[in-house]
């Protein structure tokens, strides 16, 4: 197992350092091999030399993995004529990627708030486990659609589940007074981390608040969303959203822990979750950015579910919901990478939630939040930290979690990357609802370590900031 | 079609001759865009940057405020042939403009009317590094594309702002008058250039290569956006020695010390060359900015 992870990780940094490829061998082929005038010592020690210095340098050794550039052969020469662009460039084909996301990881225990696209090995509860599992496979298609719109669609089969639509709207692209509007399964504008799909994460796992208050795939759903950009010297973008929600699967059984409460998908047929957030960008200088957002969102929770004996006891039901968010992102990247290629990323986000009361449960407030820098330290290498915390300030719904976690990302390439991931836990209590007794997380502190492998192939559309 | 007919007949109906202040708003995504864009728009267009001209141009940030830029623009101009396509399309869709969305007539990729080489003839996948299937778009710098490029944005300006078709045209005149008379003066310095042989970092110098007539051994990188690496550094160098290669050319947001130490090695010079208006506080223009390189190459030889 240990050496399977130490090949995958050997891998890229290989292929990296693979053949050398066009710009000389071309020289070399057309003209003879060139000699070697300085004999073969002298030529060890340039190897050496070189070695040395790249070594040194491989913080900022060249540019980037991803620079797109012409193909090699036609060198100089005289002007080639414009050649047309053969069928399949001219197709009316949409953009097509496919994202692979597969590990091998070990758990002392399964997660308390795991995420839809968080990597799920063979784990029982209480139980140690190890081997390997495809976290997510997406498959993106977009393209514009028209001269009004534009349209993405996003399959995804987390951990080799099943199909399922991660996302698929249209964005209009021609409304007048700054507005635009999107139509279709989406992902909500809630916070910074929502948005976005796995392989934007600069972890393996997404933060303990996605699973908790936004919902197990986090706040996405049918819907449709209207977007303002306010007319002011500074960057401010205004978002009202509505989604009809479906209510998560009760437990099934032979389960003893229960699943998160749910903020949204409960109440009747025609109950819609709301959504609103407000998303400022100041840049200071070239180097320096801050993006500032503040979400809202409310709609019908589900219920607790707590898993028996017998079965399942159904609390709180048809409960209204209440979410505030607040998260900010700081990032530090001088525009001119000759001083190097590094850079440095903190995000913060927060959710607080209140539930309203019920014959059967009380109502109140429970919050979450993470904090995390992911820092570029040499050109292709990035090191991550994050902790979480749930259940602050106190909670009528969520036991006290803390999660410690850090990320070691190598950057092959723009379409590769492998990440070593390394998590601590700690649970004090699973939910402390009043009046209900639900038993202790076992064991309170727990590992996970992950090895990741994510890779992209074909044409995926760029992200934003 | 019918739509942009109808846009152009409701435009010329009722455009008034446009006052000074109200002048055209053309975005580039690179400086040099945007300063043609000034020689042939002149008073009638205020011009604005995405990237800065010591940026690469392939990597710059997708900062929300440039939205707030765009979101003001008449006149998107972009390199094209995907140079940018990692950051400007989602800064376009969330521009919220209309008028400069793909396909309207505030959207001008200018690489529409350029000779591009480097187009592959053959099958290209991703293990030949980050290739460009559209051909080579580092294509700003000789005259001849220059002024292609001035032609096109002139006549995009006149479909924008018809009123002011004759200004452009004659600013467009002007400008290719001053570019004939930069290349005669600039003449003993290209001369001495023919048949120069050079290593440049990236593949980013092809068109400069053809216009003067300098002769591209090699590229510091294996592969197009693949990092150097020993094994091809030392080939590099064997044939840059037996090749008598006398320049190393690399953009200044590269980092130099690896260039330095292959042309120290092969008994070469390193050239640290601007690609880019802006690139430093002195190039203020096109012709400032050939002519910085033009000087640096020729008194390198």
């Amino acid at each position: 197992m240990v050496f399977l992870l130490l090949a995958l990780v050997a891998a890229p940094a290989q292929a990296g350092q693979a053949d050398g490829g066009v710009g000389a061998a071309d020289a070399g082929e057309e003209r003879g091999q060139p000699g070697a005038p300085d004999g073969g010592q002298d030529d060890e020690a340039l190897r050496r030399e070189l070695e040395k210095a790249l070594g040194k340098d491989a913080a900022a050794a060249g540019q980037a993995a991803a620079q797109p550039t012409p193909a090699p052969e036609t060198a100089t020469g005289g002007a080639v004529p414009p050649v047309p662009l053969f069928r399949g460039a001219q197709s009316f084909n949409p953009d097509i990627s496919a994202i692979l996301d597969t590990e091998g990881g070990y758990q002392r225990r399964p997660f308390l708030f795991p995420s839809g696209d968080d990597p799920l090995l063979r784990t029982e509860e209480g139980r140690k486990a190890a081997g390997f599992t495809v976290q997510e496979v997406e498959l993106a298609f977009s393209a514009i659609v028209d001269p009004y719109f534009r349209a993405d669609v996003f399959l995804t089969i987390p951990n080799l589940t099943g199909l399922e639509v991660e996302e698929a709207f249209g964005t209009t692209t021609s409304l007048p007074w700054n507005l635009q509007a999107k139509g279709g399964s989406f992902r909500s504008a809630f916070g910074r981390q929502n948005g976005q799909h796995l392989h934007v994460q600069d972890f393996t796992l997404r933060p303990l608040i996605n699973a908790a208050f936004l919902g197990l795939d986090g706040l996405r759903g049918p819907g449709a969303q209207l977007s303002w950009l306010a007319p002011l010297p500074f960057y401010l973008t205004l978002y009202a959203e509505a989604f009809s929600l479906h209510a998560p699967d009760q437990p099934g059984p032979g389960i003893t822990l229960p699943p998160p409460v749910a903020s949204f998908g409960g109440g009747g047929t025609q109950d819609l979750t709301y959504a609103t957030e407000a998303k400022a960008f100041f840049p200071f200088g070239d180097a320096w950015s801050v993006s500032l957002g503040v979400s809202g969102a409310t709609g019908v929770s589900p219920a607790l579910f707590q898993p028996t004996d017998t079965g399942v006891n159904v609390l709180g039901a048809n409960r209204r919901s209440y979410l505030v968010g607040a998260d900010v992102y700081f990032k530090w990247k001088p525009p001119n990478v000759v001083s190097g290629y590094n850079s440095v990323a903190w995000q913060t986000e927060a959710i607080w939630r209140h539930l309203d009361g019920s014959a059967d449960v009380p109502g109140g407030w429970d919050g979450g939040m993470y904090s995390q820098v992911v820092v570029q330290v040499a050109r292709r290498w990035f090191l991550g930290l994050r902790g979480d915390v749930l259940g602050i300030p106190t909670s009528s719904s969520l036991g006290r979690t803390l999660r410690a976690s850090t990320s070691i990302t190598f950057q092959a390439s723009e379409f590769a990357r492998v990440r070593g991931y390394v998590q601590a836990e700690h649970a004090s209590s699973g939910p402390s609802v009043p009046d209900v007794t639900f038993p202790p997380v076992q064991p309170g502190d727990a590992v996970a370590a992950f090895l990741q492998l994510e890779i992209s192939i074909g044409a995926h559309g760029a992200h934003p900031f | 079609m019918a739509m942009r007919r109808f846009a152009l007949l409701a435009a010329l109906a009722f455009a008034a001759p446009r006052p000074a202040s109200a002048a055209l708003r053309v975005v580039s995504s690179i400086p040099t865009l945007g300063s043609l864009a000034k020689e042939v728009g002149g008073d009638r267009v205020e011009v604005e940057s995405l990237g800065k001209g010591y940026q690469d141009p392939h990597f710059v940030e997708p900062k929300p405020s440039l939205m707030l830029v765009l979101n003001k623009a008449d006149l998107l101009l972009h390199v094209g042939l995907e140079l940018e396509i990692g950051w400007l399309p989602p800064l376009v869709l969330g521009s919220r403009n209309p008028k400069i969305q793909l396909g309207e007539l505030g959207n001008l990729d200018c690489s529409r009317a350029i000779p591009v080489v480097d187009v592959p003839t053959t099958r290209v996948d991703r293990s030949m590094g980050d290739i460009h299937p559209q051909g080579n778009p580092h294509y700003w710098l000789p005259p001849a594309n220059a002024k292609i490029i001035a032609r096109e944005i002139a006549q995009r300006l006149s479909e924008i702002d018809p009123a002011g078709a004759a200004a452009y045209q004659k600013n467009l005149a002007a400008f290719n008058d001053r570019v004939e008379a930069a290349i005669k003066k600039w003449q003993p310095m290209t001369a001495k250039m023919r048949g120069v042989k050079v290593v440049t970092y990236h593949k980013s110098w092809t068109y400069m290569s053809q216009w003067l007539g300098l002769r591209e051994i090699g590229y510091l990188e294996p592969k197009p956006g693949i990092p150097p690496d020993p094994d091809h550094l030392f080939r590099l160098i064997q044939a840059m020695r037996a090749e008598h290669v006398q320049l190393v050319l690399a953009e200044d947001f590269y980092n130099l010390n690896t260039a330095r130490l292959v042309a120290e090695k092969a008994g070469a010079k390193l050239l640290d060359l601007p690609t880019d208006v802006g690139a430093k506080p002195a190039i203020k223009d096109w012709f400032t900015l050939v002519e910085t390189i033009l000087k640096q190459l020729s008194s390198a030889v």
